[in-house]
């Protein structure tokens, strides 16, 4: 059995990829800070489901060609919600600085969440196969 | 794995060099804020403007940013009158800088701030590297 195959170790695994892809985006935004026309981006929540690796997220499914389909909000990995703007420039610039710094320290945070409890759950591994 | 965290360090770096190149743009309008011609009539110096240019850099696979090309201000010029400097016309006007200090401070201001906002980027994507690190040593 591979370590990967516990559950608790591939959710932390794909939470931790999660918040590097979350990063480069956050750094991108911070780079970008300056440039006319420059919109920030963020990625959508992780969820708990596709954490799992199950089924994502339930959809209407058409048996009719008639059918209009229903499209999900936003078939890209970034954030539908959109930023909460405080301010936009007269360059068009909507990056927002201390909004990012926040993000970027949140993203840390979680960061070491995930690292800590990786951690962990390695020592109880340990501790079960009897080593001290 | 940790490449990604390789990259957002490298796209930030690429906004702090951005940064600083408008900096050395920044201190070299001040510097000549005052540089009038040294012929009769002669145009002073003209306010430099550094403009962003936005590329995708495939290594990185991002948006990064780079110091594009250097435009110079179309702005009018300023006059004094002053019959007895070198670079007087025959109408004794001199032509000064069109360098607005309060605007190249403001400027200033702006590429410190996100000059520093780039460093903080990168201390804490540092850190999280080096918590991945430490998974080692668990």
């Amino acid at each position: 059995m591979a370590i990967a195959d516990v559950p608790l170790f591939s959710m932390l695994k794909t939470r931790m990829q999660w918040h590097q892809a979350r990063q480069k985006l956050l750094s991108e935004n911070v780079a970008n800070s300056d440039l006319p026309n420059f919109k920030p981006r963020d990625l959508r929540e992780l969820s708990f489901q596709q954490a799992l690796g199950g089924p994502s997220a339930v959809s209407l499914i058409s048996t009719n060609p008639l059918h209009i389909g229903a499209s999900s909000s936003s078939a890209s990995g970034g954030d539908p919600s959109g930023a909460r703007r405080f301010e936009t420039t007269p360059s068009g610039n909507a990056v927002n600085l201390e909004d990012e710094m926040m993000k970027v320290a949140q993203n840390q945070g979680d960061f070491q969440l995930a690292t800590s409890l990786y951690a962990r759950g390695l020592s109880l591994l340990k501790t079960a196969v009897g080593k001290k | 794995m940790a490449t990604d965290f390789l990259k957002s360090i490298g796209i930030a770096a690429s906004g702090l060099r951005t940064q600083s190149g408008r900096m050395r743009v920044i201190a070299e309008n001040i510097a000549n804020a005052d540089s009038t011609a040294t012929t009769p009539g002669g145009a002073p110096y003209r306010r430099k403007i550094m403009t962003f240019d936005q590329k995708f850099d495939r290594e990185l696979d991002a948006q990064t940013v780079a110091a594009g090309r250097i435009a110079r201000d179309q702005q009018p010029f300023k006059t004094r009158y002053e019959p007895g400097n070198p670079a007087a016309n025959a109408r004794g006007e001199v032509q000064l800088p069109n360098v607005d200090m309060t605007v190249e401070l403001m400027d200033m201001r702006e590429a410190q701030r996100s000059y520093e906002a780039g460093l903080n980027v990168i201390t804490a994507t540092r850190r999280m590297l080096q918590r991945t690190i430490d998974l080692l040593r668990a």
